[in-house]
């Protein structure tokens, strides 16, 4: 009998600390910084919302603010799939109506990460599109987080909000990292890069059939509530962007499908100090990549 | 299957019951076909590669047992040997093997048209065929009896919790368990869980958690800086020791759970003071097969033989044939002339130089035993160059250590850098996918190009990897100098909150990704 009483007390205290750790861990991150939490807490108001993946995060929203005199919202995220994006840019449109401006990088169009999706498993409670998703695409990890509270945490993107719940703001995620000389000589090296996308035609890619269809809903919606959508390549390192091989049919299929031209800015910045990385500009990088933009008319 | 997976836990879930259930010859044959069963849900097979060296090793022990003929003894272990070995060797070896030879005849300036084969690896095939072979050598030399009965022998070989990764439970230790019909013990059920899961935290919350860093690194190392492949490589050897090491834990718990007792596999490595200490802590049960069936019988540290000569001989060779540095043929001849006169004056000498040709064999064979990989044998040659250095300095070194008058704790802590630093280093040869990355680096480490925290890629990956580092560090030192664990799960209220915080770590930590265990590739 004693035993029983001791796996009862076993079960009773785990669940009663997962259900204890995961309430203290729903402040913290409501509490935080962190752009998705802002999202959801109802502080993240701003008139530009800029909509990519990690090359996305090289709008680097302080400069933004100062040469538009406007506030920013940036939903990327590395490695962000569409169509997670969709969610958060249809929850922020719902929520923040005064969005004049929308400027997404179609290079984020290269892939489905169903992986990373899961990872934001913490922002459920808060969006019932966020929920649909996690449940269609990963649902072990969806039922997981409803089992353990503590497992709804489990993932870099919680720590990353808890970094911003500790303190800081979150509008500031380049580097100035500069490519090494192994890097940058390196370069004639690579092999021909192919974006994880085939082609519109091809329907048996029913990756990129889906990519494209989440962005045309996208797109559609923002359009929709009369926002100005701009779509944009980011600089990728021109040597390196000239090894890419499908860009141009991502554009065009991008183009026919949303009515509205991408501006390509692929090989837009050449200093190879600008680049961090092959696809990633620097902070400096950046600020040449947002004079650009602004001297275009496009911020 | 893989421990770290749902179907395993239904399969535990719907064999353990059964077999407390059952008793005598219906448990065992429960317990063959369980084992078998997971085995062949990886590949079924492969399970005819057990059931021959089952019946082969069965069937030559039982000879074995009718004969006192010298000769025939001999050719029926040989006979066992031969086969065995025959499968390691076609299996893992064969493609090596081929590669290797078209690169001697090359060198050579011969073009041979040798091509090798699509051959899958069968796994855990390392670890059931050294458990199966210590059984025929034991009963070669009269350590153990012969076992008669074939449900339990076949049961021995096969048993599924150490099948596939091992530890490598020798027969000795293992068969007399079987002739015991194990009763449910609620002790052994908390103590076996307590250490499942302590393995399953080692496994899902830290190597898993370490792992995407670490292939990082070893994908592209020249784009990294310094201090990034520095972490990684200290990730790597976390990741490798949780891995490894979660599995034994949940291997050594399992059986315990059912009722058997098998021995510790790791003992804190990390914390070892010399390399002769680090190899009593790691991977045990293969560093004393090793021992106990290479190093003794090749002659140990009271000299040698044939068998030392024709395996330095063999290992020197290759090492020119690999590298095709044919000058390396003068440079062997040149030392072995020399040794050979050293040794000539004094049989101490001799004995010497014996021991550190046994020594290097038995690692470098350690290392091959890992895979069919030049990686592996640098390794393992690393390791028994580390034992062979130890040896040669380990006295000077003492005597420098007392001269400068260091107190013994920063002595201690000293030699268990020394020995981490090194066996860091040779883990970048056992992780790096071919000797150019492996070079990379190192050369990228050694540059201290961008020596700063600024450089560091996936900054909170890092961060969570140094949290969850010095939970287990934390852990294995109060375990290590207060014998923490074993004092502590005597009390039941540690028991539940321990139990509850692995629980809950293992929620918040894991990676669920049912990745699989790095030892299976051996």
């Amino acid at each position: 009998m004693k035993k029983i009483y001791w796996i009862l007390a076993l079960v009773a205290l785990a669940f009663i600390g997962d259900r204890l750790g995961g309430l203290i861990l729903k402040k913290a991150a409501e509490a935080s910084q962190f752009r998705y939490s802002r999202l959801y807490n109802g502080s993240a108001s701003a008139e530009i919302l800029l909509v990519g993946n990690s090359r996305g995060l090289i709008f680097y929203q302080p400069y933004i603010e100062e040469i538009t005199g406007k506030n920013t919202f940036n939903t990327s995220y590395n490695g962000m799939p569409i169509d997670l994006s969709r969610v958060f840019v249809d929850d922020y449109l719902q929520k923040y109506p005064k969005v004049e401006k929308m400027i997404l990088d179609i290079t984020m169009c290269d892939r489905i990460n169903d992986q990373l999706i899961a990872g934001f498993n913490f922002y459920t409670p808060y969006s019932k599109r966020l929920s649909k998703l996690i449940e269609e695409k990963q649902e072990t990890m969806y039922y997981g987080a409803q089992f353990s509270h503590l497992f709804r945490y489990n993932g870099e993107i919680f720590l990353r909000s808890l970094k911003y719940t500790v303190g800081g703001d979150d509008e500031d995620w380049l580097t100035d990292r500069v490519m090494n000389d192994y890097i940058t000589q390196n370069v004639v090296k690579e092999a021909p890069y192919s974006l994880n996308y085939k082609n519109r035609n091809d329907k048996a890619d029913t990756d990129s059939l889906y990519i494209l269809d989440q962005l045309a809903l996208l797109v559609a919606n923002a359009k929709s509530k009369e926002i100005e959508v701009h779509l944009v390549i980011n600089p990728y390192y021109p040597p390196f962007a000239d090894k890419i091989i499908n860009l141009d049919s991502m554009k065009m299929d991008v183009e026919k499908l949303t009515g509205l031209k991408v501006k390509d800015y692929s090989k837009a910045v050449t200093d190879p100090k600008a680049y961090s990385d092959y696809q990633h500009l620097n902070k400096y990088g950046s600020r040449l990549y947002l004079d650009l933009l602004k001297k275009d008319g496009i911020l | 299957m893989i421990f770290n997976s749902l179907p395993f836990f239904i399969f535990i879930a719907v064999f353990l019951p059964l077999y407390f259930a059952l008793k005598g010859k219906a448990r065992l044959l429960l317990c063959l076909a369980g084992s078998y069963f997971f085995y062949g849900w990886w590949d079924y097979r492969f399970l005819s590669l057990i059931v021959i060296s089952t019946l082969i090793d069965y069937l030559v022990g039982l000879k074995l047992d009718n004969t006192d003929d010298f000769d025939q003894r001999k050719k029926l272990l040989l006979t066992s040997m031969v086969i065995n070995l025959g499968f390691l060797a076609f299996f893992k070896y064969f493609n090596f093997f081929i590669e290797s030879f078209t690169s001697m005849a090359e060198s050579m300036g011969v073009t041979p048209s040798w091509n090798t084969l699509h051959i899958i690896l069968p796994v855990g095939i390392s670890f059931y065929t050294f458990q199966s072979m210590s059984y025929t050598i034991d009963v070669y030399f009269r350590k153990i009896d012969v076992e008669k009965d074939f449900l339990r022998f076949a049961t021995f070989i096969s048993f599924f919790p150490q099948l596939v990764a091992g530890p490598i439970v020798r027969a000795i230790d293992f068969l007399p368990q079987f002739k015991k019909d194990r009763q449910f013990e609620w002790d052994r059920l908390i103590a076996g869980s307590g250490q499942m899961l302590w393995g399953f935290f080692k496994k899902v919350a830290i190597a898993d958690s370490l792992a995407p860093f670490v292939d990082q690194c070893f994908a592209a190392p020249g784009g990294f800086s310094s201090l990034h492949l520095t972490i990684g490589v200290i990730f790597y050897s976390f990741q490798i020791y949780c891995d490894f090491s979660g599995y034994s834990d949940i291997a050594i718990g399992l059986a315990r759970v059912m009722g058997f007792d098998f021995p510790d596999n790791f003992k804190t490595p990390y914390f070892s003071k010399n390399f002769s200490e680090f190899w009593t802590r790691w991977h045990i049960s293969l560093s004393s097969w090793l021992r106990d069936y290479l190093y003794i019988p090749l002659g140990g540290n009271r000299g040698g033989g044939f068998g030392s000569i024709f395996f330095t001989c063999l290992f020197l060779l290759l090492s020119i044939v690999m590298t095709g540095w044919w000058w390396l043929l003068i440079l062997y001849a040149v030392v072995a002339f020399a040794m050979n006169n050293w040794m000539k004056k004094d049989n101490k000498n001799k004995t010497t130089v014996f021991n550190y040709m046994n020594l290097s064999i038995t690692m470098l064979l350690g290392g091959l035993w890992h895979g069919a990989s030049w990686a592996f044998v640098v390794w393992g040659f690393l390791h028994g160059l580390y034992l062979v250095v130890q040896r040669l300095a380990g006295p000077y070194w003492n005597s420098l250590l007392d001269r400068l008058k260091i107190p013994n704790m920063l002595q201690n802590g000293i030699a268990i850098f020394i020995v981490y630093v090194c066996t860091c280093f040779a883990w970048i040869y056992f992780r790096a996918p071919d000797f150019d990355i492996a070079n990379q680096v190192i050369a990228g480490i050694g540059s201290l190009e961008g020596f700063s925290f600024g450089t560091v890629v996936n900054k909170f990956i890092v961060m969570k990897g140094f949290i969850l580092i010095f939970m287990l560090v934390g852990v294995e030192i109060l375990d290590f100098k207060f014998k923490f664990y074993k004092v502590a799960i005597q009390s039941p209220a540690f028991r539940i909150v321990s139990f509850a915080c692995l629980l809950w770590l293992i929620s918040f930590f894991g990676s669920f990704g049912a990745n699989s265990f790095i030892y299976f590739q051996f």
